[in-house]
């Protein structure tokens, strides 16, 4: 779990986007109850934006250096599965 | 002679209808049957009833608080169930039946002076008044029977009779309800030859106009001021003929609400002083849009004529502002024609600007951005900017390598995270079920007066209690002052303090923090302490969010929610500040060799230190985003066009993105909306809150002191905020005549 504290070095910024209510959205919000806390402690600076709309499909965005942004779609994968997810999103900044 | 003969002919008829009616020297109706209502109506046969849904006035819905309280009445016939405690008048709207009425108002108490609404009700010797008569079980209204419209034409006759007959000079001309109900329900002429009652007219300041011979007392002005306003400054003086509504002494109206005066005047006696003599109401073409002057969002609707802004009236909106505007949102209007900025413009060797083509303006500024390193760019939303614009700003840094991107007024490194930490979470609405608020360092009647009507309707409808901390400053209901600074939150946090019974008793405590905390260094002590006193008071349940923050003004909440979340601290190393709209944010510390760009529509703070300007549409002109400070997206819509060769911000933000090899990927409305779907799909949802669900107790904790320099006051001047109220003149009358010094 290192790079957990090293996130703010490749990724400028952390978008998770879910609906409060949808099924589809219970991994997405759990992770987000789960780990938001450990995240911001261990990167404070990093805005890591959690906006809640009905209806939204669950989606996590990084955005990276000069602009570039990259996401994945969270619809049908378990919490274990959005942590890979932010943990290859996070590792894509580093090589690029 | 045709003429004559023509009479000589006419006169038996004339004769015979003069006896039948019973009038001997001048008619005064046009129909007969309404100087015998009685005859008429035993003469009538019995109106069968005609049953056929009726839609309730103005598409109203009733709610049954308790369905065994519902009564059934008859509305010309028609049965309408009505809960208990309606008046006649509310169940002949529920019947579709709209009443004339004067001196009604649904949202101030009832007067029933006026007499206009009288109906007849069955087994009731005299028509009654339906706006203070409260309906009984089984009643039968009769709404147009003769004996109501002779009351009703009778009541007209005596309005009229010190009505002066001005309606061509009136500025009310057109939208008066005197005007319409006396060609709909009054007679064809009057029967009096005496001279008119003429009333001294009263100075209320600069912004109510008044012309108190056209007054018909039915003290509308005087309940609104002293039960929504809360200013005791209006009554009613003298009796009979020589009543008037005045001041008695002569003072000015110092009321933020003073114009919704304008609004529920009847008649012309109160008009728009900036409007008097402009225009007729038939000549605007009205656009329904949002206030921008604060961050209550108030739904307005912007009337026009031509290219020019003539006046700005409210717009119904029980969510947000129900039927009031303040004074700033209805009369800053004249700020939108001065001080314009019209052409594209770079400051010379001298110092003086030139006028310059687009071509040019941006080939320089995009030639300048790229010769400074990505991380002395700074960008700086101003207080107005929409939330497309913002969104523009912000991919156009990102891809030039800058994070410095913020909006003023939020503050040091804002927490942008989680939604609730900086939204009004129980709602403008949601207020009204608060027993209890706590104001944290916040003027609410300054900062958001449609927020603090909002509060004074609950403490008058609800007795809810209010305490405050901050400076000294205006209330217009009852409240405790109960300190200064973060010192009583300490106090109130850590137990020790008189205030936690209160609070522990109360049963939906409101916490409402002013963003002008947003600017302390220590802010993020303060809302750890105010989150132990939500924990300790039962603030934040599954069932009630009462932790609030009221923001100042209309680009916060979407700068926030966009992720607009830099701290002003990049200014120090900045070379090249990118100013949208940004007016009061401190550049002091900007090094001297800096590049300022300004995009703005008004030549304000921001213009002395810029050395390149964009002009840009102003909130009247363009199609915009905004979300008020209850996380509420609404759009803005044009009304009239832009001026010069001013652009939407967003095209001249992707414009220069084009010029500097860094283009954006969109170019059309629809395209930076979807892209803004892809960071806060909330702000699609437009006239939705998307309630937040998680809290501020994910935040990891800060260990930060607070300081004790108790809390300052965020806005100075009311009328005075951003730079369209800076150039209006009206706000600057207003400012030295109303403002309490």
């Amino acid at each position: 779990m290192a790079w957990r504290g090293h996130l703010s070095r490749s990724v400028k910024e952390l978008r998770f986007l879910y609906c409060q209510t949808s099924p589809a959205s219970l991994p997405a919000r759990e992770f987000v109850h789960r780990n938001y806390k450990d995240l911001k402690t261990l990167n404070p600076k990093l805005p890591i934006l959690i906006r809640e709309t009905s209806g939204v499909e669950p989606q996590l965005w990084a955005r990276y250096d000069m602009g570039v942004e990259r996401y994945v779609r969270l619809e049908g994968l378990t919490e274990p599965e959005i942590n890979k997810a932010l943990e290859e999103l996070v590792k894509a900044g580093g090589i690029s | 002679m045709g003429f004559l003969r023509a009479l000589h002919r006419a006169r038996p008829l004339i004769r015979s209808n003069l006896s039948t009616s019973r009038v001997t020297c001048r008619w005064i109706s046009s129909t007969p049957d309404r100087h015998n209502p009685e005859a008429a109506a035993a003469a009538a046969p019995a109106p069968t009833p005609e049953v056929r849904p009726r839609t309730p006035v103005g598409g109203a819905r009733i709610e049954f608080a308790n369905p065994e309280d519902a009564i059934e009445v008859f509305v010309d016939g028609y049965p309408v169930k009505i809960p208990k405690g309606m008046t006649v008048l509310q169940a002949c709207e529920v019947a579709g039946i709209d009443i004339p009425r004067f001196c009604y108002h649904s949202r101030l108490s009832i007067a029933g002076n006026c007499r206009m609404c009288l109906v007849e009700v069955e087994k009731s010797p005299k028509p009654v008044a339906s706006c203070a008569m409260p309906a009984l079980p089984g009643m039968k209204i009769k709404t147009n029977t003769p004996v109501a419209k002779k009351a009703r034409e009778g009541v007209m006759e005596f309005l009229l009779m010190n009505h002066p007959l001005d309606c061509p000079i009136c500025d009310q001309g057109g939208e008066c309800d005197l005007q319409d109900q006396s060609m709909a329900f009054g007679s064809d002429r009057g029967r009096f030859t005496e001279m008119k009652r003429s009333v001294v007219d009263k100075n209320l300041g600069p912004l109510v106009k008044t012309v108190m011979t056209r007054c018909i007392q039915c003290t509308r002005c005087v309940r609104f001021a002293s039960e929504v306003a809360g200013v005791q400054d209006l009554g009613m003086l003298g009796r009979g003929s020589g009543e008037e509504i005045g001041t008695y002494v002569e003072k000015l109206m110092t009321s933020e609400l003073s114009g919704n005066v304008i609004d529920i005047c009847p008649v012309g006696a109160l008009t728009s002083k900036p409007f008097a003599f402009k225009a007729r109401n038939w000549e605007l073409k009205g656009t329904e849009s949002i206030d921008v002057t604060d961050a209550v969002g108030s739904n307005i609707r912007i009337d026009s004529r031509g290219a020019e802004v003539m006046r700005i009236l409210p717009r119904l909106n029980e969510e947000i502002n129900e039927e009031w505007i303040s004074d700033k949102t209805r009369f800053f209007y004249d700020g939108l024609k001065r001080q314009r900025l019209n052409d594209p413009m770079i400051r010379d060797h001298n110092g003086r600007f030139k006028p310059v083509t687009w071509r040019d303006a941006l080939a320089i500024v995009a030639e300048v951005a790229h010769q400074v390193k990505p991380d002395e760019i700074v960008g700086i939303a101003g207080q107005l900017s929409d939330a497309e614009s913002m969104i523009a700003l912000k991919d156009f840094l990102n891809r030039m390598g800058s994070n410095n991107v913020f909006c003023e007024g939020n503050g040091l490194s804002p927490q942008a995270d989680l939604r609730s930490s900086f939204l009004l979470n129980s709602n403008i609405a949601g207020l009204e079920n608060a027993d209890l608020f706590l104001i944290v360092g916040s003027q609410p009647r300054v900062e958001a007066p449609m927020v603090n009507a909002r509060i004074r309707k609950t403490v008058r409808a609800t007795q809810a209690k209010v305490a405050y901390i901050g400076p000294p400053t205006d209330f217009n209901y009852d409240h405790e002052h109960i300190g200064t600074g973060p010192k009583t939150l300490l106090d109130i946090a850590e137990g020790r303090h008189p205030f936690c019974s209160v609070i522990l008793s109360a049963k939906n405590p409101a916490i409402i923090v002013g963003a002008g905390l947003f600017g302390r260094k220590d802010k993020d002590a303060i809302a750890a302490a105010i989150e132990t006193i939500a924990k300790f008071g039962r603030v934040n349940r599954p069932d009630w969010n009462g932790l609030n923050v009221l923001l100042l003004n209309a680009a916060q909440a979407a700068a926030l929610d966009l992720g607009l979340a830099s701290g002003p601290e990049c200014i120090r190393s900045a070379k090249f500040v990118y100013l949208m709209g940004a007016d009061d944010v401190n550049l002091d510390g900007l090094p001297t060799d800096a590049f300022v760009l300004y995009q703005g529509h008004h030549g304000d703070k921001g213009v002395y230190r810029a050395n390149v300007i964009f002009p840009s549409a102003a909130f009247s002109e363009k199609e915009g985003t905004y979300e008020n400070t209850e996380g509420c997206a609404q759009w803005t819509v044009p009304a009239v066009p832009t001026v010069g060769e001013s652009r939407d911000d967003w095209k001249i933000i992707r414009a220069l993105s084009e010029v500097a090899g860094v283009c954006l990927p969109y170019d059309s409305l629809e395209a930076v909306r979807a892209r803004i779907g892809t960071v806060a799909p909330n702000l699609l949802n437009v006239e939705e809150r998307e309630a937040p669900t998680i809290s501020g107790e994910l935040k990891p904790e800060f260990r930060q002191n607070l300081s004790m320099a108790p809390f300052g006051v965020a806005v100075d001047n009311f009328y005075m905020t951003d730079s369209i109220t800076r150039a209006s003149k009206i706000m600057s009358q207003c400012s030295s005549q109303l403002s309490k010094k």
